[in-house]
């Protein structure tokens, strides 16, 4: 695989944990920095530069979230947040105090690595212009054209209402990512729509019985547990 | 303090009362001091029976004896120790109070003792069931750590002569066994999310086609090759749960079809609702449940007798479902179809 050379930093406080994540980075064209406390990590992240960071939430020196916040003071580099499994709500106070994403202990390699490209992915086109913004969102045969508006699901439109359309290109636009409940809503129908995420939930329900095949075997967009949701990385960005 | 409140309140007013119905006696019937002296007996009887200890009868009955001499016998309104029989009387009202306070005492001893007694038995109880987990896991958790542990090891020192089948065929060991202990952990954690007093769990609407995908998804990605079919209902279907712990008991239930079945053909995941219930039906088309063990199958106690034999776990898997279903005030049940076997559990909609 062809990876332009991008820096990864670990910072985790297992050296066995940090170890495997390292030799599976490496092996995959990344080049690798290890931290194992919080405060090597933030100096690190200052004199290195990373292009993207791996953060463990349960450092034994600084809370996860306070590191969190210190770099996000200065840096949008991307952070992923590395948890336990039933850390919810550590998960949503993470990302949203600006981690980009998550991944769930214990993981494999092909997840990490897909987490890793989708952020760093989204942080590039930041830097770029929007012109990726319009290139449609392509996935086993569903095609979002944000031009027209317009959602093809194996060459046959779909109609959406006005809200699922928001909703549905939101979450095309970071493919590959989770965007938590709130980041949706206050996306959708604007800042001060409070913490009810029923009707979020309602409206993605409805979503998936017109684009999905089997509402329960869903294809394209997926449940974060008490997280929110993501969607199918874009085809065309995979490479 | 409050006790010795409530024991001389009590003992005030069933005096009062006594002493107002005595009056009573007095005033509409002549002669009639037998059934006061009769009216005080009672009254002392019930004080001494619903006070502790003796103190409150003894003053009790002093108090009858001095008010039947002093108002309701001759000389009427005067007190006079001199008239005959009045020891008697003083005597005879003390014995009874003090036998009755005796009894009642005694009464609230053993009481005490026979509650003491069952709560021992009750934590008794307790303590066996906890303990007997706790080997059941320990015997669960013990079986893959020993090949996870020698696998590695042979791994470790004969490197150099395995060939890189060899190699891949531990590696692959460890890998599944490793799965199968988180598998563990997490049925293990999910039982601390429920409230270990109340047996009850935090309840959220959540919708059941998330669940299910959610729990089809962690279940694929340990093992990859397995074909579950499922059919739900069109409609949109949300039922307060706790999304993690039924997500439990969907992969446990998956996961025990898929691997002791002994079949390829899918296993089936039907939900259907009527108004009080959504029911999740786990079938397959296997081998189906041994007979004899499906009276027990929840208990837990199932493969620790055939523990040798059986793939492991899977009694403990489902006494922890068994506990996730009733927990969310729910039923589950288990049972052989034509062939094969069938899962189902059911939880309120409201």
């Amino acid at each position: 695989m062809t990876t332009p050379n991008y820096t990864v930093l670990i910072i985790e406080d297992e050296k066995n944990i940090s170890d495997f994540m390292s030799k599976a980075l490496k092996s995959n064209g990344y080049r690798v920095i290890t931290a194992l406390s919080g405060k090597a990590g933030l100096s690190l992240i200052s004199s290195q530069c990373p292009d993207i960071v791996l953060l463990d939430l349960g450092l034994p020196d600084i809370e996860g979230n306070d590191i969190i916040t210190s770099v996000r003071k200065w840096t949008s580099c991307p952070i992923i947040v590395v948890s336990a499994r039933t850390g919810e709500k550590d998960k949503v106070a993470a990302l949203d105090l600006g981690a980009d994403d998550y991944i769930t202990k214990p993981f494999g390699t092909p997840e990490m690595l897909a987490r890793i490209r989708a952020s760093l992915r989204h942080s590039n086109r930041m830097d770029s212009n929007s012109a990726l913004y319009i290139r449609p969102y392509q996935c086993r045969g569903l095609l979002l054209d944000f031009d027209k508006r317009m959602l093809t699901v194996n060459g046959e439109e779909v109609h959406l209402t006005q809200i699922e359309y928001k909703i549905v290109a939101f979450l095309a636009r970071n493919s590959g990512k989770v965007m938590t409940y709130s980041a949706i809503m206050s996306n959708v129908w604007g800042p001060f729509t409070g913490d009810n995420n029923r009707i979020l939930r309602v409206n993605m329900a409805n979503i998936r019985r017109k684009i999905e095949q089997n509402p329960s075997q869903p294809q394209f967009l997926f449940t974060e547990v008490g997280v929110g949701y993501r969607m199918r990385e874009d085809e065309n960005e995979l490479c | 303090m409050k006790n010795f409140l409530r024991n001389i309140s009590y003992t005030l007013i069933m005096l009062a009362f006594a002493t107002g119905l005595a009056f009573i006696f007095f005033h509409f019937v002549k002669d009639n001091t037998a059934n006061i002296a009769l009216v005080y007996i009672l009254a002392l009887i019930l004080i001494a029976r619903w006070t502790t200890g003796y103190l409150y009868g003894i003053f009790s009955s002093l108090f009858c004896v001095i008010f039947i001499n002093g108002f309701f016998t001759y000389p009427f309104f005067e007190i006079n120790f001199t008239m005959n029989g009045y020891p008697i009387t003083f005597v005879c009202m003390l014995i009874i109070t003090i036998t009755t306070s005796a009894m009642t005492t005694k009464l609230t001893r053993q009481d005490e003792m026979i509650a003491e007694r069952e709560r021992k038995l009750n934590d008794a109880e307790k303590e066996r069931i906890r303990a007997n987990l706790l080997r059941a896991i320990s015997h669960d958790l013990r079986t893959p750590l020993t090949s996870i542990i020698g696998s590695s090891a042979s791994y470790i020192e004969n490197h150099d002569e395995l060939n890189s089948d060899e190699k891949l065929q531990l590696i692959t060991s460890i890998h599944d066994d490793s799965n199968w202990l988180l598998n563990m952990v997490e049925n293990l954690l999910s039982v601390t999310r429920i409230q270990e007093d109340s047996h009850k769990v935090s309840k959220e609407p959540e919708i059941v086609e998330e669940v299910v995908s959610e729990a089809i998804d962690r279940l694929e990605k340990r093992m990859p090759d397995a074909l579950i079919k499922v059919s739900a209902p069109d409609e949109i279907l949300m039922i307060p749960m706790d999304f993690l712990l039924i997500e439990q008991v969907l992969i446990n239930l998956l996961e025990n079809a898929l691997v002791h079945s002994q079949t390829t053909q899918p296993v089936e995941l039907i939900i259907t609702n009527d108004d009080a219930y959504v029911t999740f039906h786990v079938i397959d088309h296997g081998k189906g449940i041994d007979t004899s063990a499906l009276p027990d199958i929840f208990s837990g106690k199932y493969d620790s007798s055939l523990a040798s034999d059986t793939k492991r776990g899977m009694g403990i898997g489902l006494s922890i479902c068994r506990t996730i279903i009733q927990a969310h005030g729910g039923t589950i049940t288990a049972h052989n179809h034509e062939n094969g076997a069938e899962f189902a559990f059911s939880l309120p909609i409201v």
